[in-house]
């Protein structure tokens, strides 16, 4: 069974012509995907789909077998790590340590001793350490947008869809989210990365998942 | 054919100052229904509102079985321990406050249907100053903007893992304070970003301001301010008995 099945999806936004139509694939849990695809043509709007935040138009989408209309927000999360577009969507917690913090407290992200150790790993990995008592309001772009990543990498997900993940990084913060996606591949874990990065992707997937307003492709 | 928003605005002036003034229930059930009908002729889309409207229903309700509890006469219809519940009278009141806000929501589209600038430069040419009219339509503005943020907000709640149907109360207002927190902020940001914006561009730098837009009255807007101001006209005087 793959992890996420997607049937005949069809999706516009409310008096607007059709996003995409009748589109259909499959992803394995350990796949390593880049879904690519010019401006506006509904990546974003594909991956909130099929994390269940919008509702399609028509098709369904499965995620290892459960319908996903039938799944709470909350019960996605907690087997899909997701990197938003614009950070500041993502980052709600007074401080950087309580962002970090919220998915144990919270959820049922896996409780343990080492929760502490895990999260300093990724404050240190993404160099937040320091910043670790700050509001994320007061940070700048690519610290939240490295704050993002660290929350979500911290989680023990089984799949991670980044959206632009490389947007606002410098190349030294760029190459710590590669070794982050590099440990990702070798732990066995999946992923679908949204870039305009050829070479970025080239690297770190598998496979392009193509998407065009009359169908998907990969490629 | 394009109306006048000086037009819009006398209209739903009218209206909404007939829906506070008319008491008896029948009256506004026709105000209800000339508000739709020029809902219809302004081309307002009522579904959307319509569909909204429906979430409020449940606290119209609360606030019918409120004013019928505290408003004395006609037949009591529902007890409970000897206390009135549900009379006649306080039923009345309750649909009457339900169909007014009908009114009062179901014409303001009327102007929401208008483009903003359209508005802004309609009570302009009203002599309203501008910087006023400027601020109203922000601050409506920035209501979805706010709704949205929130929204954004309680997703990544709960993509983080929180479960607000099943983490007890405790636990869930303290979520509430990390949605409504952020949401707060983004929207003082907001705010700072356009009023630095407008500053760029040199709002209030000249004590006049010049425009492309020139409004003009045509013929339809005053027939359209003439039939509506009469059909206004007729159902105020139908409820103080002045007419039928």
């Amino acid at each position: 069974m793959s992890f996420y099945t997607i049937n005949s999806l069809t999706f516009s936004y409310a008096k607007t012509d059709k996003l995409f139509q009748n589109i259909s694939f499959d992803i394995d849990v350990n796949q390593h995907i880049g879904l690519v695809g010019p401006n506006g043509c509904g990546k974003t709007s594909l991956v909130k789909l099929m994390l269940g935040i919008l509702r399609p138009r028509g098709g369904e989408i499965y995620l290892e077998g459960s319908n996903i209309k039938d799944i709470s927000l909350s019960d996605v999360g907690k087997k899909v790590g997701y990197v938003f577009q614009n950070p500041d969507k993502q980052l709600f917690c007074p401080t950087v340590l309580e962002q970090m913090r919220f998915s144990f407290t919270y959820g049922s992200s896996e409780p343990g001793e080492d929760i502490d150790d895990k999260i300093n790993y990724y404050l240190k990995t993404f160099d937040l350490i320091q910043y670790k008592n700050f509001s994320p309001v007061k940070l700048s772009r690519g610290e939240k947008q490295r704050l993002a990543l660290a929350s979500v990498l911290s989680r023990n997900v089984k799949f991670l869809i980044l959206d632009e993940p490389s947007t606002g990084l410098d190349i030294l913060r760029k190459k710590e989210l590669e070794n982050c996606l590099m440990t990702l591949k070798q732990e066995g874990k999946g992923y679908m990365i949204i870039s305009h990065e050829a070479k970025f992707l080239d690297k770190y997937v598998d496979q392009l998942l193509r998407l065009r307003p009359e169908g998907v492709e990969y490629v | 054919m394009k109306i006048d928003p000086r037009t819009k605005i006398i209209i739903v002036f009218l209206i909404s100052s007939a829906a506070v003034m008319i008491t008896e229930l029948s009256s506004l059930l026709f105000l209800l229904l000339l508000t739709l009908i020029l809902c219809r002729l302004f081309s307002v889309a009522l579904s959307g509102p319509i569909k909204k409207l429906r979430k409020l229903l449940y606290f119209l309700v609360v606030l019918a079985l409120i004013q019928s509890i505290f408003t004395p006469g006609g037949e009591v219809l529902v007890t409970a321990g000897g206390m009135r519940i549900l009379t006649t009278a306080g039923l009345e009141t309750g649909i009457s406050i339900i169909i007014r806000m009908s009114v009062i929501v179901f014409s303001a589209l009327i102007i929401a249907s208008a483009p903003a600038m359209d508005v802004v430069y309609g009570l302009i040419a009203m002599k309203l100053p501008y910087e006023i009219t400027f601020m109203v339509l922000l601050s409506i503005k920035f209501l979805p903007l706010f709704r949205e943020e929130f929204a954004d907000s309680l997703t990544a709640v709960q993509l983080a893992g929180a479960d607000l149907v099943k983490i007890p109360l405790k636990q869930k207002l303290s979520l509430y304070s990390y949605v409504l927190t952020p949401s707060v902020i983004k929207a003082l940001n907001r705010a700072r970003f356009i009023s630095l914006s407008m500053e760029s561009r040199g709002f209030r730098a000249y004590p006049d301001r010049t425009s492309y837009c020139k409004l003009s009255m045509r013929g339809m807007d005053y027939v359209a301010i003439i039939a509506a101001s009469a059909a206004v006209l007729l159902v105020v005087s139908y409820n103080f008995n002045i007419i039928g």
